[in-house]
């Protein structure tokens, strides 16, 4: 197993609804900078015409973590599935973490006195087969699934389109994918220029290579 | 182009809640690393289907309790409404349900009008205060029932209330929210096309969503469906805004407009088929009704596409382009109806002129048109209404050319402000509406408040216009009562239910025990009034039968006004579904929340994003009747969604057909057909401002203003103005701002911002609550109707939203 998830971010609407069903379903913190899920807005002109980009984002379960290799405590951990989550009762909040996150995914959750993410809402997953952000989206942004199996609707996905990664410069091996649109003028809208897009078939050895040598790490 | 987000948050200040801690919620996470509390948790898990009130679109939900306490709202995937979601505000409903500012137990005013101070008192108490002074209000007014108004919101409880308050209690005197949102839109299609019907966004090809948002104001299917074709994906999708909104975002091409002009657009584009004759002319001559006057009049007012450029902003070239494209794509083009509508005086003939446009290009009874759908049949429950002889007609009767069932909220409150009525109007009740925000002119508004003798609101929270009343009810919310069962009409039509989650929370009630309550109060004293004043009960009475006493004609005769309220709505529920379906589908309805006939056949789970719920030749894309039966097999046969439209119907209009002219309205002095007048339109005088209002995602008008979820995602709201226009004032981000109308004055942040065009200031509705009752949601930001002007349009007395000017200044 080696979850991940796809992301159809032209969908996106900035309703907002993941937050919310976030927060709801993991009793996330109050407080608008208490965020395991948010939405970035790139906004600006060109030759005075304004346009608006979204961009749906969350913890990218790395399969490279610096946050788990960093961590002084070991409560930044790998689960199964490669989901990269935190054990409030270790952490002690050196924020080593949070440094090292390339996607300022992590934030302090001062109830817990403890470093909080997205945890690809591991408790549903047995149950819903899928998060709590996916399931509420008016649009269908996000797909969860399994990079493993072949038959997930995630793969499928994978395999009929191109997709690319935020930063992936940082070399974290993230695992949020984001979908490149079939319509050209809103993909070169939408995608910087040097982003590097990739196919399935070019993708997965790299992937599977890793994550071979990083899922020891991944107890239950 | 670069593009890497990291940053998080853009306009949004953080709201100082962090010290309240987390939500009581948290557990999950507490849990997540110990398998047997996981277990022991599922055990006292429930999880109940109901539906969302946090808006008008009733999403299927399902919600999750824990021990009597309700943890997570998850979307319920058996609607095809609300295809399995549930967006921000509708998951924020669990704090709807705990807002620690809830009203808790019936309160009884001991200060002055407005200044919030009340004491606690029984549900006794109350509806014996409430039936003193109604006793002597209507000893004073011979009986006149409609001496009391009564105004409520949208809600699958409204019909219980307004059974009362109408059919039980007697007064004629109610007003909705349709005054103030889509009165006209809907008017004006039902009138010209026979209904207002559904766009059918799944399927169309083609778009124009001319002031509608609804990325921002959501609207179930229409935001599911359209947001994942635009672009490239099947809808071409063009946006009329002056704003660059969240739809503007997705939209193929983006038109900004002056305000108040979107009848020239629409009138140029019609012009431009006209003359190109590229309109779908079989369809005309089966279904049109006056359609050579209609074309002579465009034609002859030149409503030319650079006449409309010089008026709208938007350039000829662009709309002989549209107009072109739009019928290329004709009958799967569709112009948007819209909703919260009335920007301008012209309003309704807006809506007609965008239907007629629609149907020139046959898109309207066909898949990827204006559909109607079909809706499923629900039993009934009927109530003993009783005759009130002395009971007057509405006021504001004559303030329009129609004024319906539900009023004009503008023109009945500034008659009783300004103290025009034909008779007193004494008392208003008050239910899941708060006037003092959603009226324009608020000043107006308290002052109707300060003047009358009786002022009862019914409520989940303490409002703006809760702090006015003599008495406040609590409601209990969405989450802790049964409601009406309710049936959908649609393309995939579907029955819902909304179920009690919990029980209600501390002494708050659903309105139907609060109507029994107050019914069984009232009902005696009110009896002897009616026979005091009443010569129609006084004449039956002296002439009743040996053996029937007064008691028998009271309870015959419906003056006994508890008896509609005694079945629980549970009892109720089950007996007008149980009517029309078996016993099996009301078990699916109660397990499942929703039901549809076939649903355990049709119903299947694509994958965790898609639903199939009706086969697809089982949709009700075309349902109108045909002229001529005997092409019911053609029409079924038919795969060419043009040859499908052009089949002569029978619409449900006067003359069957899409009404171009409608004479009776002449007859009213309103133009017969949509026309353009120079005269009523709003001019921005130099250095002014044009001010337009709108919607967002994260609430719900001013319902939601208190939630503390949703606050996170905005917690205030911002003044737009035209980033050139700042910068000549010298506005900067922040800056706060004083906006001045002819009657009011607020102050607000600035977002100065290219996304406007000039000379035109908007921030959102539903902000600038005063109440201190409501302690996050008050004084953040501006509420828009303290200073939009209160003007109504000619045909229904609807407010006109977008028509007042304002200068500002920053202080
Ligand atoms: S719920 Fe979906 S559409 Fe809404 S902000 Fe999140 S990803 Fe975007
Ligand atoms: S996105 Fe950040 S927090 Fe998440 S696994 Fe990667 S480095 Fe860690
Ligand atoms: S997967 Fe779960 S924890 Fe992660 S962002 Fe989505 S809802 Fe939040
Ligand atoms: S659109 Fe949102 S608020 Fe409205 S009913 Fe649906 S979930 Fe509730």
């Amino acid at each position: 197993m080696n979850y991940a998830m796809a992301l159809d971010y032209q969908n996106c609407i900035n309703c907002k609804a993941c937050e919310t069903a976030c927060k709801e379903e993991n009793g996330v913190q109050l407080g608008s900078h208490k965020q395991r899920i948010w939405v970035g807005i790139v906004e600006g002109t060109i030759f005075g015409k304004p346009y608006m980009n979204f961009y749906p984002s969350q913890c990218n379960h790395c399969i490279d973590a610096p946050c788990v290799s960093v961590c002084p405590t070991y409560a930044s951990h790998f689960i199964s599935g490669g989901i990269v989550k935190v054990d409030p009762s270790k952490c002690i909040l050196c924020k080593g973490c949070m440094e090292a996150c390339p996607y300022d995914a992590r934030f302090i959750d001062d109830t817990m006195v403890a470093v909080d993410k997205c945890t690809f809402c591991d408790h549903r997953i047995d149950e819903y087969g899928t998060t709590a952000c996916q399931a509420t989206c008016p649009t269908k942004v996000r797909l969860f699934g399994d990079l493993d199996d072949e038959d997930s609707d995630l793969v499928k996905l994978l395999k009929t389109k191109r997709f690319f990664f935020q930063k992936e410069h940082a070399s974290t091996l993230p695992k949020l994918f984001y979908i490149v649109p079939d319509d050209e003028p809103y993909a070169r809208q939408s995608i910087g220029h040097n982003t590097v897009i990739h196919t399935w078939d070019e993708f997965k050895p790299k992937y599977d290579a890793a994550r071979d040598r990083r899922s020891k790490e991944w107890k239950r | 182009m670069k593009v890497e987000i990291s940053r998080r948050r853009f306009l949004q200040s953080s709201v100082a809640l962090s010290v309240l801690g987390g939500t009581a919620l948290g557990a999950t996470n507490i849990l997540a690393n110990n398998s047997t509390d996981i277990k022991s948790d599922t055990a006292l898990m429930k999880k109940i289907p109901t539906v969302c009130e946090m808006c008008v679109n009733k999403c299927a939900a399902i919600a999750q309790v824990k021990n009597g306490i309700v943890t997570k709202l998850d979307p319920n995937p058996y609607f095809p409404k609300s295809k399995n979601m549930l967006c921000a505000r509708g998951a924020a409903g669990i704090h709807a349900l705990y807002d620690p500012d809830r009203l808790k137990y019936p309160l009884i005013r001991i200060g002055k009008r407005g200044d919030g101070k009340y004491r606690r008192a029984s549900w006794e108490e109350a509806n014996e205060y409430i039936k003193e002074k109604m006793v002597k209000i209507l000893d004073e007014e011979k009986d006149n029932r409609s001496c009391i108004g009564y105004c409520a919101g949208e809600g699958m409880a409204e019909h219980t209330y307004k059974s009362f308050m109408a059919d039980k209690f007697g007064s004629s005197n109610f007003i909705n929210h349709a005054s103030i949102c889509l009165q006209t839109t809907v008017s004006g299609y039902a009138l010209t096309i026979g209904g207002y019907g559904q766009a059918d966004l799944d399927n169309a090809k083609y778009v124009i969503m001319a002031g509608a948002n609804r990325a921002e104001a959501i609207v179930t299917p229409d935001t599911m469906d359209l947001f994942k074709r635009t672009r490239g994906r099947g809808t071409k999708l063009v946006v009329v805004d002056p704003r660059f909104t969240n739809t503007v975002a997705h939209a193929d091409k983006y038109l900004a407009i002056k305000p108040g002009t979107d009848l020239a657009f629409v009138l140029a584009l019609t012009y431009q088929v006209l003359i190109t004759q590229t309109y779908n002319r079989t369809y005309v001559k089966n279904n049109f009704n006056g359609f050579e006057e209609y074309k002579n009049h465009i034609l002859q007012n030149e409503y030319t596409p650079e006449w409309a450029e010089k008026i709208t902003g938007i350039s000829a070239k662009e709309i002989c382009h549209i107009a072109s494209e739009f019928m290329a794509n004709a009958p799967q083009s569709i112009y948007y109806q819209g909703r919260r509508s009335t920007f301008a005086k012209n309003d309704f003939q807006l809506r007609r002129a965008q239907a007629i446009f629609t149907a020139l290009g046959g898109g309207i009874d066909v898949k990827g048109g204006i559909v109607f759908g079909r809706k499923l049949p629900l039993g009934s429950h009927d109530i003993n209404i009783p005759m009130y002889a002395n009971a007057k007609e509405r006021i504001e009767k004559g303030a329009a050319a129609i004024i319906g069932g539900s009023g004009s909220w503008i023109a009945w409150r500034n008659m009783v402000t300004e103290g025009k009525t034909p008779y007193a109007i004494r008392g208003l009740f008050v239910y899941k509406q708060n006037p003092m925000l959603s009226v324009p002119n608020t000043a107006k508004t308290k002052k109707m408040l300060e003047k009358l003798d009786l002022i009862v609101v019914i409520d989940t929270m303490p409002s703006d216009t809760a702090m006015y009343a003599d008495v406040i009810l609590p409601e209990c919310t969405y989450l802790e009562r049964e409601d009406p069962i309710k049936s959908f009409a649609g393309v995939e039509p579907a029955i819902i239910l909304r179920q009690k989650t919990i029980d209600p929370m501390y002494e708050s009630k659903p309105v139907i025990e609060i109507m029994n309550g107050l019914a069984k109060k009232l009902s005696k004293p009110l009896w002897e009034i009616t026979k005091k004043y009443d010569e129609d009960v006084q004449e039956e009475l002296s002439e009743l039968e040996s053996g029937d006493t007064e008691e028998d004609y009271y309870k015959d005769n419906g003056f006994d006004l508890a008896d509609a309220f005694e079945e629980s709505q549970e009892h109720i529920n089950e007996h007008m579904f149980r009517e029309k379906y078996d016993e099996d589908a009301w078990k699916t309805l109660r397990e499942k929340g929703v039901y549809y006939p076939f649903m355990d056949v049709s119903f299947e789970k694509l994958d965790n994003n898609t639903y199939k719920y009706y086969e697809e030749y089982e949709k009700n894309f075309t349902v109108v009747k045909l002229e001529d039966e005997s092409q019911q097999e053609e029409m079924d046969t038919c795969v060419n969604p043009k040859d499908i439209a052009e089949i002569r119907r029978k619409f449900s209009t006067p003359s069957r057909k899409i009404e171009c002219s409608l004479a009776s309205m002449a007859k009213k002095g309103i133009a017969s057909m949509p026309t353009w007048e120079d005269k009523d339109y709003v001019k921005v005088p130099e250095g002014k401002f044009k001010f337009i209002s709108g919607r967002h995602a994260q609430f719900t008008q001013n319902a939601t203003q208190n939630n503390i979820m949703l606050l996170e995602l905005m917690n205030e709201n911002f003044v737009w103005i035209n980033d050139k226009d700042a910068k000549f004032r010298d506005i900067e981000f922040g800056d706060v701002i004083e906006v001045t109308s002819k009657v009011g004055k607020v102050t607000i942040k600035a977002y100065p911002t290219a996304k406007i065009v000039p000379s035109t200031i908007f921030y959102i509705h539903g902000f600038g609550a005063k109440s201190t009752g409501m302690t996050f949601a008050h004084r953040n930001g501006a509420s828009d109707n303290e200073i939009i002007e209160d003007r109504i349009e000619p045909v229904f007395g609807s407010a006109i939203m977008h028509d007042t000017i304002v200068s500002i200044r920053k202080v």
